[in-house]
């Protein structure tokens, strides 16, 4: 094992059999002390959100990670390699210089008789976030976020002065077996913190005073990227046992989902809507 | 009870019906542990091993799942440095497979190596002119490797992740996982080839005896073969199994049939090595050290039936199943072919093992005859009850197969009735 143990003999055979095995050995442990020294880097650094979202973005199917300008038409089929942080994109800055988005017309703040007000972006979580005029952006369900979890039976919203970072949790809402994080659509500060009956959720005040946003959805974006959250709301349910009505029969989503699919795994249901795998 | 420790979305029984599962296999393992124990403390005069047979039912079934278990190395090279994406259905189980193939090997040659306390002799003073020390120190490293590669399944759980620095490791480690799939491919790679070349330097042992390339005897590449070979078919008829008992669909057709066909041609490349390695050694090797190969195959029950067994039934017959894409993609013929091939590798090691010390060699050498002691048999037992709640574990609290909450759409077969309220859309 070692030139100083008893019987061992330096030759060919020691130095390949033995180099093979420490190097082995090496990389082995270098891998280990790597990833715990990454590790370390990421935690001391405060990146548990941000990873957080990538692995659960990984984990998401590939349909489910469909890169926003295939909503739009622009491409026929394309996964967001950027985790829907569309800030980081080249391909998507490139696209917005060539085709700014079109404005929507303003009956088009209704959808499926769901309210989406077009003075507000929309992140692909169900999230909203509103630019005020003091400089602070409000934070809150969509409206197919909200109808998704009714009454929710807890909300566990963080505290003031806390920051919260884009696509990492906002907060958690629990409703009946379901218990999960919302993303949060803005990087910022807690200032104010709201609730269901509020009409918002957070008030976030920007860390270096600009709030970029370029990753939201906005405008004509918003429909045929609701289109799609309701045929993934369709697919889940099916997924996880409901009988569901088709699009065809007409109707509106209730204001309380989950009480009208009472046996349906509602936490399975919410993970995938909410991205939570 | 468990539920928040189970994947979101997919659906497993109530805890204590999967209690009630895990009560046998409960049973089976203290049942080994006790054999194991009686080993331990009274030596291996409760095997029914001698000096001449010094090889049994342990080395056989080591051999044995060690080489289904490869489907952890091979799956692992396809799909991280061959780029196979399909295979990150399955990668899973088949870390889990790999880990629970090589633990389990490990505990039986720990009883049947005996003295426990100084295992470490072998790795403090190896004789580095043995390929068993080769075998000792790349499984030993492999299955380092193994749980390793275990980690990320295991922090993956949906409670453990919540805590950041598990979620964090996990993402880091998993960033890295190339390097081990890499490292694990060479150590099996060795070790598998070295498992192998123990047998065919045995140049005392006729039946066993090869030429080769080098200081490699044939059997070292065939046993790299037949297992890279056998292993993507293990994990088929596992994955099969667990579907048929948990009554779920776990992965997608195309990644069966991808793991057939890689299957199908390595074993086809193997039959025909085996082929062209048992022409040599029955026309060139054994007469060479004075024996007819004939001679072998008079001692019944060992007939010449074994070698079609080996090389016709259960390598060309499910080779060319496997590589027949109509055959293959029905599962009446897929499951039977994947069967069959993992036989052939377990002939193959009994063949080496249990026929090679049974032959006589020398004039006054007797046919021996060997029946493994219940101690033994309990022994192995133990470990297979070991590999079913380790695999049963992980099935239930980490994200095996991640295909299977799409595929759970597929296999309703009736639609629960919901109460139709007014308004839904």
């Amino acid at each position: 094992m070692f030139p100083w143990n008893y019987g061992f003999h330096f030759g060919p055979a020691s130095v390949i059999f033995l180099g093979a095995f420490y190097t082995v050995l090496v990389v082995v442990a270098t891998t280990i002390l790597n990833a715990l020294w990454r590790s370390h880097g990421d935690l001391s650094k405060g990146r548990v959100e941000n990873i957080r979202w990538h692995s659960d973005f990984h984990d998401l199917s590939a349909a489910d990670r469909t890169c926003r300008h295939v909503l739009t038409g622009e491409f026929q089929s394309r996964e967001c390699p950027n985790a829907f942080d569309c800030r980081e994109c080249g391909t998507h800055a490139k696209l917005i210089a060539l085709h700014p988005p079109l404005a929507a017309a303003e009956d088009e703040a209704e959808i499926f008789g769901m309210s989406f007000p077009l003075d507000r972006m929309y992140h692909r979580g169900h999230t909203w976030a509103r630019p005020e005029a003091d400089g602070t952006v409000t934070v809150g369900l969509d409206d197919l976020g909200s109808r998704l979890l009714g009454a929710p039976d807890a909300v566990d919203l963080p505290g003031i002065g806390s920051r919260v970072q884009a696509n990492g949790t906002a907060f958690r809402i629990r409703k009946r077996e379901a218990d999960v994080r919302v993303l949060s659509p803005v990087d910022g500060e807690v200032v104010e913190t709201g609730g269901v009956d509020r009409g918002f959720f957070l008030r976030v005040k920007p860390l270096d005073g600009l709030m970029d946003m370029r990753h939201l959805l906005r405008d004509a974006e918003v429909k045929p990227w609701l289109m799609r959250e309701l045929e993934r709301l369709q697919l889940a349910l099916t997924m996880e046992g409901a009988s569901v009505p088709s699009l065809a029969d007409g109707g509106v989503p209730v204001a309380d989902i989950a009480a009208a699919y009472p046996k349906t795994d509602w936490d399975a249901v919410c993970g995938e809507m909410f991205l939570e795998p | 009870m468990d539920r928040e420790f189970i994947t979101r979305g997919v659906r497993r029984c109530s805890t204590p019906r999967f209690l009630l599962w895990l009560s046998p296999w409960v049973a089976m393992l203290l049942f080994g542990a006790y054999c194991a124990g009686l080993c331990l403390v009274k030596g291996l005069n409760q095997t029914n091993m001698d000096n001449r047979y010094a090889f049994g039912l342990w080395i056989f079934i080591d051999l044995t799942i060690i080489a289904l278990g490869a489907g952890a190395f091979f799956t692992g090279f396809l799909l991280y440095i061959m780029k196979f994406k399909e295979l990150k259905a399955v990668i899973n189980s088949a870390v889990v497979i790999g880990l629970v193939c090589y633990s389990g090997a490990m505990a039986a040659l720990m009883v049947d190596v005996g003295q426990p306390l100084r295992a470490w002799f072998t790795f403090w003073y190896p004789n580095v002119h043995s390929m068993l020390t080769e075998v000792t120190f790349c499984i030993s490293c492999y299955l380092a490797v193994l749980f390793i590669e275990y980690l990320p399944i295991v922090l993956k759980n949906r409670k453990l992740r919540d805590i950041p620095s598990f979620l964090v490791f996990e993402f880091e480690l998993h960033k890295l996982i190339y390097v081990l799939a890499g490292v694990g491919t060479f150590l099996s790679f060795f070790h598998q080839g070295s498992l192998g070349g123990l047998y065919g330097v045995l140049r005392g042992r006729p039946f066993a005896f090869r030429e080769g390339f080098f200081v490699w005897p044939s059997t070292f590449f065939l046993f790299i073969i037949s297992a890279a070979a056998v292993g993507p078919s293990f994990l088929i008829l596992t994955t099969w199994l667990v579907e048929k008992i948990t009554g779920k669909r776990l992965a997608k057709d195309r990644v069966f049939l991808l793991l057939a066909r890689i299957s199908g041609i390595l074993l086809s490349v193997y039959v025909l090595a085996k082929t062209v390695d048992t022409l040599i050694w029955i026309n060139r090797t054994s007469p060479g050290l004075g024996f007819t190969a004939s001679q072998y195959y008079d001692w019944k029950p060992f007939g010449t039936w074994i070698l079609f067994a080996e090389i016709v039934l259960c390598g060309l017959l499910p080779a060319l199943i496997l590589l027949t894409p109509r055959l293959r993609a029905q599962r009446a013929w897929l499951i039977p072919a994947a069967a069959l091939a993992c036989c052939g590798v377990a002939l193959n090691r009994y063949v080496q093992t249990v026929q090679t010390l049974a032959l006589p060699t020398l004039s006054f050498d007797k046919f021996l005859s060997y029946t493994p002691s219940w101690q033994e048999t309990g022994t192995f037992l133990g470990v297979l009850a070991y590999g079913v709640l380790v695999y049963s574990f992980s099935f239930r609290y980490f994200q095996i197969f991640p295909e299977e909450r799409e595929l759970k759409i597929q296999v309703r077969p009736q639609q629960e009735e919901e109460p139709v309220l007014a308004g839904r859309f």
